[in-house]
Parts: structure tokens; sequence; C-alpha cells
């Protein structure tokens, strides 16, 4: 019994099972309202898990110019850190393995797939993923310290590094949520530009580098390389829900869940409503936008956060 | 840094035809770009030699599926000029009336490509959606979306009713409020303005020089517009502006475009309100006078030229097709050079690029296991019977 | 003296310029002008074109003649075109490139090479255009006596078999 609860913990729930399926249903919540707020149609509800089962069943084509092990390995590394991040994120009220420091940690482990991405892309060895590998690590440095500063602001207000009780503590005093309303619009746009989404899709750019560092990638290499990106999508939206908005809300048990997915489904919402709204934009006018407004935004918050440490005593 | 030389095309996302650039890339910045064409070259104006004139203007009408109206507008007014007839006035009329309709329709069309090459899906889904009043206003008039086949030596082949005018003055109607939605879109959008401002720079000494047409060359500030410069069809009699900009840019070509359907939609109207009476069309005789001679059409791309040759037969000597995209291409090697790689989609698009040019088409079939080659007999009995199982019978034709 | 006065003065600017070297000047209707040049006075008349405001090159029509080859250079100021044509012998077809004058005439100028075998002098190096890469560079598909039913013999895989 002792094994197996967290096995079960890892494998199905909250971990593997719950995020691929969990993340597959986001993938076609937000290609769904995408179609609607632009006037289409959309894809049925079971699009992503048949596009998925489908591509498991095509050809894995690994280039004679690439790193054959470290190409056939990077797709999983990237899901184990997605996975391993979700651990330490409150799902229904407490993390599964929550420590003092979690939230750093999971900061660098949801770094490890933007590096993979750029390891996949650069061991392909073709033009157009190089180019995407390149796009992939600038891309990271400008919205990599966005994304920390304003993950920052909530933790210092409320006076400990660990998820769990950073969420508990807005749980307890839901007024300071919407003082942190710009820390969660800088985080939810970095969020937007680490998930590499429109306005940000700028390293597999399809109609300039065709798969960006995914080009040479075929079958179920791909498949996972897709699905720890819809995995991070979920476990992005929980982080956001559990640092900014309070997680559970104190809530226990079933409850607990639901609350979970209603919020990752918001955060979902608003994330397409961004993919809508914009235009992709070049690589350097992303760095611009994020180091002159982005990352001040984010200090602004944090600045603010700590004033209101201090006011409050 | 190292250069990385980057193939776009033959096949690739951003192009819909296939055509190739090669890009010499410095990090993201384009050092050097040479344009590549030529990999469907489909003969026709070999073909055009050995077909009756008639023949020809089906054939000159997939020169290109969006601008299928201007060449065969262009080529038969060649053979009219040739084989002087006097075309009715309704009938120009009518064709000045799918020529706006046509342009309207391309612009839309690019502005929803500009919209995609610049990663703005929403753009695109949003004028291609409202690119289907157009495309329903054609259909109702000529019975086609696309190939309107509106055209027929010595005039036009359908007549307008009351009705189908009401129906296109409804549509455009829409189409006039959706337009400015999106002019109003194009200038205040700040990611539109980042994609678009200061790329692909056209000035305009090198404009002229490389012989740019067309909306990208009016966005170059050079008042070149064949319309106004040459009036063909009625256009003399129409009341519009030539649109110009300044700006260099493809925030230049955007606008210029946007603002050329604005002048489209007033001149439908203008041309619907005065349709002149009288018949839409003359019999010509199959045979023509030995002549020769050249003609221009602004299609929605540019400057459409044809030359033909006339030696006495039903067919003609030599029939020249030069579409305004083989014009545009030597500027678009300049606008790359010293751009960004995520401009390079937008730049091409930015010319509204249509690669155009059979006598056959070849099929590969797996039960015998290899390619057969369809002659145009073949095509027509094949065609022939495939109408007969559906009930109409062609062979007294 | 004419309905088209301007027309005329261009017919006779040129011809008071060149001479010997221009024949059989035609103003055809308004707005069209034709002549017939020899190809060494080619770029100098071009170059006196694009000078004279007409700096447009619409493009260059290849035609086979018969005992010649011709290339007609219709240059425009949009308004009005002037069809400029040169004449070439079958046996040995050259004329001098124009891209001196005119840049945007490369693909015109590679045209005439691929599709009628008339070598242009000055022409760059580069790839062929507009056929295939594989199409044999000895054959002219524009010229009268190609035939697209012998090529098509000539191709084993594309035999043709009735249906």
């Amino acid at each position: 019994m002792e094994l197996i609860t967290p096995l079960a913990y890892l494998l199905i729930f909250p971990g593997f099972l719950f995020l691929a399926v969990y993340g597959l249903f986001l993938q076609w919540v937000d290609r769904k309202l995408c179609a609607v707020m632009q006037n289409r149609m959309g894809p049925p509800w079971f699009q992503g898990y048949a596009d998925f089962i489908k591509l498991l069943a095509k050809e894995v084509i690994v280039p004679d110019e690439a790193n054959t092990r470290m190409f056939r390995v990077l797709p999983f590394f990237a899901m184990a850190a997605i996975i391993t991040a979700l651990l330490s994120i409150p799902v229904w009220g407490t993390a599964l393995y929550g420590f003092q420091g979690d939230l750093v940690a999971v900061i660098y482990l949801l770094t490890i797939p933007t590096v993979t991405f750029f390891l996949a892309g650069w061991s392909s060895a073709s033009p157009y993923s190089t180019v995407g590998a390149m796009r992939v690590l600038t891309q990271l440095f400008a919205y990599e310290v966005p994304l920390m500063l304003s993950l920052i602001g909530p933790a210092i207000l409320a006076g400990t590094w660990n998820i769990t009780e950073i969420s508990a503590f807005y749980a307890a005093h839901p007024v300071l949520i919407p003082a942190q309303l710009l820390g969660f619009l800088a985080a939810l746009i970095a969020l937007q530009g680490k998930l590499e989404r429109m306005p940000f899709d700028i390293p597999h750019a399809k109609n300039e580098i065709v798969g960006g560092q995914f080009t040479e990638y075929s079958g179920r290499l791909l498949d996972f390389f897709l699905l720890a990106v819809d995995m991070e999508m979920v476990v992005g939206a929980a982080l956001l829900n559990a640092v900014f908005l309070g997680g559970a809300l104190g809530l226990t048990g079933p409850a607990a869940i639901a609350m979970f997915l209603a919020k990752t489904l918001f955060i979902t919402f608003l994330l397409a409503l961004l993919k809508v709204l914009m235009a992709r934009i070049r690589i350097e006018q992303m760095i611009n936008f994020c180091w002159k407004y982005l990352a001040p935004v984010a200090m602004a918050q944090l600045v603010f956060d700590i004033f209101l440490k201090y006011k409050l005593g | 840094m190292s250069k990385i030389t980057i193939p776009l095309g033959p096949q690739h996302p951003a192009l819909k035809e296939p055509e190739n650039f090669m890009l010499v890339l410095e990090g993201e910045q384009i050092s050097g770009a040479t344009v590549n064409l030529g990999y469907n070259h489909r003969g026709m104006e070999k073909a055009a030699e050995g077909r009756t004139y008639l023949q020809n203007l089906y054939l000159i009408e997939r020169v290109c599926g969006i601008c299928s109206h201007s060449h065969t507008t262009t080529y038969i007014t060649n053979v009219e000029e040739l084989a002087k007839c006097e075309t009715p006035k309704r009938a120009l009329a009518i064709r000045t009336l799918f020529a706006e309709l046509e342009r309207v329709h391309s612009h839309l069309l690019w502005l929803g490509v500009a919209g995609y090459e610049m990663g703005f899906e929403t753009l695109f889904m949003y004028t291609w959606r409202d690119r289907e009043q157009v495309l329903d206003c054609l259909e109702m008039l000529s019975g086609n979306r696309v190939h309107y086949s509106i055209n027929t030596i010595g005039g036009v082949r359908r007549d307008i009713t009351p009705e189908q005018k009401a129906g296109v003055v409804q549509r455009i109607n829409y189409l006039i409020e959706r337009t400015n939605y999106y002019i109003k879109l194009a200038l205040e959008e700040p990611t539109v303005a980042a994609r678009t401002a200061n790329v692909g720079k056209l000035p305009l000494d090198v404009a002229i020089e490389r012989g740019a047409v067309g909306p990208t060359a009016r966005a170059s500030g050079l008042a070149r517009d064949v319309r106004k410069d040459e009036p063909y069809l009625i256009y003399n009699e129409l009341d519009f502006k030539l649109i110009t900009h300044n700006t260099n840019d493809v925030f230049g070509r955007l606008v210029v475009r946007a603002l050329e359907l604005v002048e489209s939609y007033k001149m439908i109207k203008q041309v619907l309100n005065d349709l002149p009476e009288g018949p839409i069309a003359v019999k010509v005789p199959m045979r023509i006078a030995p002549g020769e001679c050249v003609n221009h059409y602004e299609a929605p791309r540019g400057e459409d030229i044809h030359y033909l040759k006339s030696n006495g037969t039903d067919k003609p000597e030599r029939l020249k097709v030069r579409a305004p995209t083989l014009a545009n291409l030597q500027s678009v090697a300049y606008m790359l050079e010293g751009g960004w790689l995520a401009d390079v989609p937008l730049v091409i698009a930015a010319i509204d690029p249509c690669m155009s040019c059979t006598d056959r088409a070849a099929v590969w079939n797996p039960k015998k296991g290899k390619t057969e080659v369809y002659s145009w007999e073949d095509l027509r009995k094949l065609s022939i019977e495939q109408y007969r199982k559906r009930g109409v019978d062609f062979t007294r034709l | 003296m004419s309905d088209f006065p301007r027309e005329e003065k261009i017919k006779a600017d040129i011809e008071a310029k060149f001479g010997g070297a221009v024949s059989n000047a035609l103003v055809q209707r308004k707005n069209r002008v034709w002549l017939d040049v020899t190809t060494e006075k080619l770029p100098d008349l071009m170059a006196w074109l694009k000078a004279n405001s007409f700096d447009h090159l619409a493009t260059v029509t290849g035609f086979d003649e018969g005992e010649n080859l011709g290339a007609y250079y219709h240059a425009t100021d949009t308004k009005l075109i002037v069809t400029v044509k040169v004449k070439t012998p079958r046996a040995n077809p050259s004329i001098p490139s124009i891209l001196k004058t005119f840049p945007g005439a490369l693909s015109y100028e590679r045209e005439l090479e691929d599709m009628l075998g008339i070598k242009i002098d000055g022409l760059p190096p580069g790839r062929r255009y507009p056929l295939a890469e594989d199409f044999p560079t000895d054959q002219y598909p524009l010229r009268k006596d190609w035939k697209t039913e012998d090529y098509l013999a000539q191709q084993a895989a594309l035999n043709t078999e009735a249906k």
C-alpha cells in the first residue's frame, strides 16, 4: 500500500494519466474557443485524443544527420519534467510533495521542457529546426524573467516559498487576490510565451520555418512532444491558479477538484483570447516587449507586494 | 555568426504555388536572396497556337484561378480589336462589373493571406468568410464562383436581371461595412502595425527601375493604374480615385488594397445603377484578319499585358501573356535583402504572387503500373461520358 | 495631319534620332506606336525611350517569324505603348541585352533564351526560366517547327497509350 499510493498518484491522478487526458481536453477547449471566436465550427471533442492515437501508429523517422539517442529520448524528458512539476502544485487543496522552496523548483522544472525543445531542434540538424532551436532559446530569455518576477510577488506577500502555503494564504485573505492583478496579467502573457502560442509562436512559425524545432520529428516522438506541450498548459494554468487565484479557496475533496477544473478552464479561456486577438510578432519585437514592458510591470507588482507586506506588518 | 542557407520552396507552407527563394541568413537577418521560378510551366502560349480563338478563351481563363476575368478580358479586347468588332455598351459594362467584383474578391483574399502570413489567423478567417459574399455575387451572376466564363467573343454570355442587381447591391453594402472595420483594424491593431511598418521597403526609384506594377507600385507612390492611364471598358465614365501611398512598405500595400476595395464598391454600384440598355453580344466571324495588337489591363495584382498576332485563320499565330506577378518578382529579391526571416512570407505575399501557364494531364494508373497521358480528345471524351452518366448529352455540340 | 499628335511626335523624334536604324514606324491607333530597329541600335533606343518617360518595360514577346526570330519590346509610360521590334537570323540568333537600362527585364530575356533559343549578349548566368531543369537545352518550344507531339514521343516515361 505504501508503494502503490504514490505510484497511483504519479501515474494516474494527478500524474500522467490525468495530465494527458485533461491536457488533450484543454487543447480541444482552446481550439474550440478559438474557432468560435473566429467564426468557425472547430473540431469535435474527441479530436485531440483521435490525433494522439493516430500519431502513435505512424512511422518514426530519425534523420541520418541527427544525434539518434538524444533525438529519441528528448520527448520523454520533457514529459517527465512536467509531471514532476505538477507534484508540487496543489490540485485538491494540498500538493502531493510540497516543501519549502518548491515554487523555485517548479519554475526550474518548467524550464526543462523549453531546453529539450531547443535540444530537439538542435540535434535534428536541419536548417528549419536549427533556426527554430535558436528562437526557442532567444525566447526563453525574453519571457523567463518576467514570469519569475511575477511569481515571486505573491510569494513575498504570503511570506512563504511553498506553493500550497501560498494558495492557502490567499484562500484565507481573498481581499489580497485583486491586488495581484498586474502580476497575474504579466504572468499570463509570459505563460503564453512559454507555451509558444500566438502571438509568441515564433519558434515554430509555420509560414517561416515550417515546423520549427519539431520539423524533423514524426510519429510517436512528435506525439509525445505535442502531448508534453498540452500537459505544460495544464501545469502552467495550475501554477497561476495556485499562486495568484488562491487555489481551491479552502475547499476540500471533490469540490476542490471541481474548483481546480473551473479555474484552469478560465485561464485557458484567457489564453485562447490572447491567441485570437493578435498577429504573431517578430523575435526581436518580442524581446523588446518582454524587457521594456512586461518585466517592469512584473517588477512594479513585486515592489507593490513588498510595500504591502511592510504595511500589513 | 555563421551563415545558413534556407530554402523557401518550391514546397513550403507559406507558398501556395511552386516557386523557390534561396535565403542566406545571418542569425535572423537575410543577407542575400535569389528568386527561382519555372517549376510549373504549362506551355499555355504554345497551346494557344493550336486552338481556335474561342477555345483559347477558355484556355486563357485558366492562366490564373483568381484573375480569370482579367486574362480573358485582355485577350478578348485584343481579338475584338483585330476583328474590328463593335462590342455593345452593355457588354462592356457587364465586363467592368465583373472586373471590379473580381478585384474585390482578390483583394479580400489577399487581406486574408496577409493576415495568415503575419500569424494573425483571426483576420484570415474573417476576411475569407466575407469573401464568400462576393463569390456568391459572382456565382449568382455567372453560375461559377471562380472561372466565371462571362466573356465571349463579341460580348458577354449572360445578362443581368433586376433581381440579381438587388442581390449584388445588398451584398456589397454588407461588404462596405466589413471593409471599414478592416481598415480600422489595420490602422489600430498594434501587432499589425508592428509586423507591416518598415517591412519590405521598395523606394520609388527602385520600383520604377524594376518595373513594379499594381498595388505594389502604388504603395511606393508610383501613380500607375491602367484604368486611369489608358481607360478600357467603361472606366472613363466611372468616378473613382487612384489610390497611392508613400510608405513604400507592406503597410502601404495593405492600405492601398483596403482603400481600393472601397473604390471598387463605389464602381460596382455606379455600373449597376447606370447599366446601359441594348444587346449583350454581337456575332464575330471565326476567322480573324491578319494583324497584331497589344493591350493592357489593370488586374487586381497589377498590369496584365497581352500581345496577339493573327494570320487570317481561326487560330492565333502568337499569343503572349505577361501576368503582373512576373513584373513584380524582380522587386521581391530587393525587398527581402536586409530584412528579417520572419518577414519573408509577408513580403512575398505582399505582391500577391500568382505563379501561372497545359496541354496535357499525366495520370498515374496504379492498375497498369504506369503513367498515362490524356490528350485533348481523351479528356473531351471523358468529360462527355461523365456528363452522359448524369443525363446531359454534349455529343451534338 | 493626324488625329494623334503625341504619337506622331514620338515617331518623328525616334526617326530623327536613330535615322537609318529605324524602319516601318507606324502609328497604329491612339496610344500604339510600332517600329522596327536593327539589333545593334536596340540598347541605345531603349535607353532613349527610358529617358523620354517610357520607363516601364511591360514585357518582351519572342516570335518565330520563319527565317528570322523576332523580339518585340513593349515599352510604355502606361498610357502609350511603343513596341520596338528586332529581328535576328534563325541560323545564329543573337540580341544585345538591355539589362543596363531595364534591370527588370531579366526574366523576359531569360524567357527569350529558353523558349526561342535567342542568345542574349550580356545576360548574367543564373537558373533557366521558365522551363523545367530537366528539359533539353537544345529544344525551343516556341519555335514553329517544335511540335508537342514530337516531344512527347521522345519521352519514354510519358509514352502515350490511348485510353
